[in-house]
């Protein structure tokens, strides 16, 4: 089970700018399903934009890209790929200020067949397991950096994802609030065996996962 | 929470913002409101005035027909031919007139004592004018509140003194603002010796309104018209049409303007909210889903401002016409409710669908990037 690939990406390009700019510049890249991967590299060498593209968030220019069984350059629609497959955990919480807590979690479960009953009674469970369940009616601007970061990760979770994408999740947080996000993100791979991708800058943020991928210039660094 | 109450929400962000596009549309909204009170009370008050007292149907000269003179008037000797047609139980001749009395106006009606039950009106106070030979009048009840006068008073007319002997009352607002007369003396008055304005026409029971009113038309081709609906009225008379084609017009422009400026509206909470639309998209949401919260949050929008306008448009009609010195009627019906709160969802639909599509068509990447 654990040796069967969730991720398998074969010479992966993606430029900008109508091509000025290259990105991702011939990615290959294996990732096991369970596995917790940690993506290092400087500024501009391509790491978001990689992670978008398991994502499904953009499309490649060329190259293999499958993710959980689905070759994503040839969907059309990948909403409901995201929707089903896939959690992400930004740099900058992205909550929606009029929602409260509550109410931002069940976001991702619009459209998947809930009613509000059990779209509000999953969002509670997953409040009650980053340990917010008593801040569930506030406005996402009352809570700490931390604090957000937690609901975005219940978030992340809502409609059960087999892969989490965190792009640089603790970038915004002092230290103290990070390694409890991180301490978060670790269990939650540990005990749901969800697997997780994680971008960072910081390689002691990046030793925790089980491997580190560093990105240089669009490829990856062996 | 549910779909429709999450994007109903979404508006009420930013109230100044909110109450400033509901006024720009709540104030078209009002103005079709209030021309619509006023097209539709006097479309009230005609059918009214057709179904007012005994007449059935009432004929007037054919001023569209080439063969006519151009002239309103009508010979008086119709009267009497029409009175023994097949079907016809009574027939009556009205001549009209508009005279100035203490500096207001006062439209006159001249009919026979013995034809006033045409008019319909009830006698409130004092009693009906009885000769056909005295100076007398009887007016209507708004025209008496208006003019101060009450029975027993007397009123100056082209320089004769005439008693009024009594008050009446139709419950129209048009027929209740008149004094009525003899109509030998207001043909004297206008010199206008056998002639009469229109001739009201009561049917036997158990004839046929349109066939009557048909044969009438038939006897004197190209002369006389009958008008016994609604229909016949505004084919006869080009007034209401007018309102009802300015009404348009002005639905038309409000529709367009606030259109605009609900697209304003819309682009401006679309752009501001790039960012949270690229957070819907990386959790799944679909385009259309996306498509479907922004037009909808449009038609909260413009759902809002259509019953403000609603509110607005009646109340500031009713104020109007307080002041105004003609009596309009005016009439409020459910229809011109909803078709009030239709237009307002039409300038949703059409000012939120560009704004819609475009946020629906956000690259997620391009939009999660945007600072
Ligand atoms: N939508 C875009 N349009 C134009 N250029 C882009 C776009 N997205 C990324 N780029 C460019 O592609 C390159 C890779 O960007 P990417 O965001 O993947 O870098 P990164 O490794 O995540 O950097 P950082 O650590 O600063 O987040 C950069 O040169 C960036 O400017
Ligand atoms: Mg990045």
């Amino acid at each position: 089970m654990n040796n069967e690939n969730i991720v398998e990406i074969n010479n992966l390009k993606k430029g900008f700018d109508k091509g000025r700019i290259k990105a991702l510049n011939g990615i290959d890249l294996q990732i096991r399903k369970g596995e917790f991967v940690s993506i290092i590299g400087p500024s501009g060498s391509g790491k978001s934009t990689l992670l978008n593209m398991i994502g499904a968030l953009d499309t490649a220019d060329e190259g293999l890209i499958r993710v959980d069984g689905n070759d994503l350059s040839q969907k059309n629609d990948l909403s409901d790929f995201r929707s089903k497959k896939i959690g992400f955990i930004f740099q900058l919480h992205n909550l929606i200020p009029n929602l409260n807590v509550l109410e931002n979690v069940t976001i991702p479960m619009y459209g998947n067949g809930y009613n509000s009953k059990q779209m509000s009674a999953r969002a509670m469970k997953l409040l009650k397991y980053v340990k917010l369940q008593d801040k569930a009616t506030r406005k996402p601007t009352e809570l700490s950096g931390g604090e957000r970061q937690r609901v975005a990760i219940a978030r992340a979770l809502a409609n059960k994802p087999s892969i989490v994408l965190a792009d640089e999740p603790t970038g915004s947080l002092d230290s103290k609030n990070g390694q409890m996000i991180l301490k978060r993100l670790k269990e939650l791979h540990e005990k749901e065996n969800v697997t997780l991708i994680m971008v960072t800058h910081d390689m002691n943020v990046a030793s925790m996962a089980d491997r580190t991928i560093k990105v240089l210039d669009g490829k990856i660094q062996t | 929470m549910s779909f429709i109450k999450l994007m109903a929400k979404n508006p009420f962000r930013n109230r100044a913002r909110l109450a400033l596009s509901v006024i720009g549309i709540a104030i078209g909204i009002a103005t079709i409101v209030a021309l619509g009170m006023v097209t539709d009370g006097l479309k009230l008050s005609v059918e009214e005035q057709l179904k007012t007292g005994g007449a059935d149907f009432v004929v007037v000269k054919n001023t569209t027909s080439e063969s006519s003179s151009g002239s309103e008037a009508i010979n008086e000797k119709r009267v009497d031919e029409i009175s023994k047609m097949n079907g016809v139980k009574q027939a009556a001749g009205i001549s009209t007139s508009g005279m100035t009395v203490n500096g207001d106006r006062l439209n006159l009606a001249g009919v026979n004592s013995k034809d006033l039950n045409m008019l319909g009106a009830k006698i409130t106070q004092g009693k009906a004018f009885s000769a056909d030979d005295k100076n007398e009048l009887i007016l209507g009840k708004l025209a008496s509140d208006r003019l101060k006068k009450k029975v027993g008073d007397t009123v100056t007319l082209n320089g004769n003194k005439y008693t009024i002997t009594g008050i009446f009352e139709t419950g129209n607002v048009n027929l209740d603002s008149i004094g009525a007369l003899p109509l030998k003396k207001l043909q004297k008055m206008d010199e206008e010796d056998g002639k009469v304005y229109m001739i009201y026409v009561k049917i036997n029971s158990g004839q046929d309104l349109k066939t009557v009113s048909k044969s009438v038309e038939k006897a004197y081709p190209g002369e006389l018209t009958s008008l016994a609906s609604l229909e016949d009225y505004q084919k006869a008379d080009n007034s209401l049409n007018m309102i009802e084609t300015a009404t348009m017009a002005i639905s038309l422009l409000a529709i367009i303007v606030g259109g605009i400026g609900i697209i304003n509206t819309m682009i401006m909470s679309v752009f501001e909210r790039t960012r949270e639309i690229g957070v819907l998209k990386s959790v799944g949401w679909k385009s259309r889903r996306i498509l479907g919260m922004i037009l909808g949050e449009s038609i909260v929008l413009t759902l809002i401002a259509g019953m403000v306008g609603i509110i607005l448009g009646f109340i500031g009609i009713e104020v109007i016409m307080n002041f105004s010195e003609i009596p309009i009627p005016l009439t409020f019906t459910p229809v011109l409710a909803l078709k009030a709160l239709g237009i307002a969802i039409l300038v949703g639909i059409i000012g939120g669908l560009y704004p819609a599509i475009r946020a629906s068509r956000l690259a997620p990447t391009e939009a999660l990037r945007y600072e």
